[in-house]
């Protein structure tokens, strides 16, 4: 018997670790398994500049959303976006790729707009701004073409 | 015969009116490129080579052909449009455009021969994007997209993005901050000091 009660513990032990274990795993990875809230809106960017599955969407500094999916359509980076219900973007919001940080972390940067209507589930940010490469505009009007 | 059918006469006449009004319209590349040219034309006319006053009254009047003032004030103030009143709306676009013209001008009279070529357009609904690149005399190539919204059935130019920089998410931003620690009246005593 009481080997019986000192199996069940360990096995008690042993599944309460598994389950912690796959909690931490789904934390972060940053995986949405009891169903992603939110909706989705898209955007295209003529460069996505190392954005990254799950890079933060912020609105004034506050992380409103994270990138779901990026894919080329068109030769131009389909950007899919899950924000946050509640937050509205509107029609004529704009969604600049942004970096942050000593390492360089791209993110989207949505600067709010005047219009009335906002983007629904499903739809289009118009007004998109690809990363700056500033060492890239510094250089060519510093020093100019080759030929 | 007129007296005979005139609603023959009335579709003909109906569509000899139509026909040039659809020219009119224009793509919105055949647009840019039509502002673009009036004003290169402008900056190198001979003839008006000691009248820098008159030279720059009529860029304005080519400038306000294509650019949707109103439409870019609005984008640049973003949410704090919606808080002003009609009147405050009006005052506020009239110094916008004021600032704009300060700020561009000087630069537009700096042209020395640049060429401009137009890589594509992008229409969607009524909305639309033009490219252009612009070639300077030290052979630099920058681009410049102008974004376009059909207005009145006409395309007007609201927004233009240069090395993929927007001039109206620039100047929300700043608009944006500025608001966030002074009020209107003060933003358009800003503006005012920055256009007299």
């Amino acid at each position: 018997m009481r080997k019986l009660d000192i199996e069940f513990t360990v096995g008690l032990f042993l599944i309460a670790g598994i389950i912690c274990l796959g909690y931490l795993s789904i934390k972060l990875g940053r995986m949405e398994v009891l169903g992603g809230e939110g909706y989705d809106v898209y955007g295209f960017f003529s460069n996505s500049g190392g954005l990254k599955k799950g890079s933060s969407v912020m609105i004034a500094g506050v992380e409103v959303g994270r990138i779901k999916d990026i894919s080329l359509e068109d030769y131009q980076a389909r950007v899919v976006m899950n924000i946050t219900e509640g937050i509205k973007i509107q029609e004529d919001a704009i969604a600049s790729i942004k970096t942050r940080g000593l390492i360089g972390e791209k993110f989207v940067e949505i600067t709010p707009g005047a219009a009335e209507e906002t983007v629904p589930p499903g739809g289009r940010i118009r007004e998109t701004q690809p990363p700056i490469d500033i060492e890239q505009v510094i250089s060519k009007y510093v020093f100019g073409k080759v030929e | 015969m007129a007296k005979r059918c005139p609603l023959f006469w009335s579709v003909v006449a109906g569509i000899l009116v139509l026909v040039p009004l659809s020219a009119q319209a224009g793509t919105p590349t055949e647009r840019v490129k039509e502002t673009t040219d009036k004003i290169i034309a402008i900056l190198t006319e001979a003839d008006l080579k000691g009248q820098p006053e008159k030279k720059r009254s009529l860029i304005r009047k080519a400038a306000d052909e294509i650019f949707d003032w109103e439409e870019m004030s609005r984008r640049s103030l973003g949410p704090h449009w919606r808080k002003l009143s009609e009147e405050e709306r009006k005052t506020f676009v009239g110094l916008f455009s004021r600032l704009l013209d300060r700020t561009y001008m000087e630069r537009v009279e700096d042209y020395s021969g640049e060429k401009v070529f137009y890589v594509g357009e992008n229409v969607d609904g009524d909305y639309a994007s033009v490219e252009m690149k612009v070639l300077t005399s030290k052979n630099v190539e920058i681009p410049v997209v102008n974004k376009l919204k059909k207005n009145g059935g006409k395309w007007m130019i609201y927004d233009v993005s240069i090395e993929g920089v927007s001039l109206v998410n620039n100047y929300r931003s700043q608009f944006n901050s500025i608001l966030s620690k002074s009020s209107f009246s003060e933003l358009l005593e800003k503006l005012r000091e920055k256009v007299s």
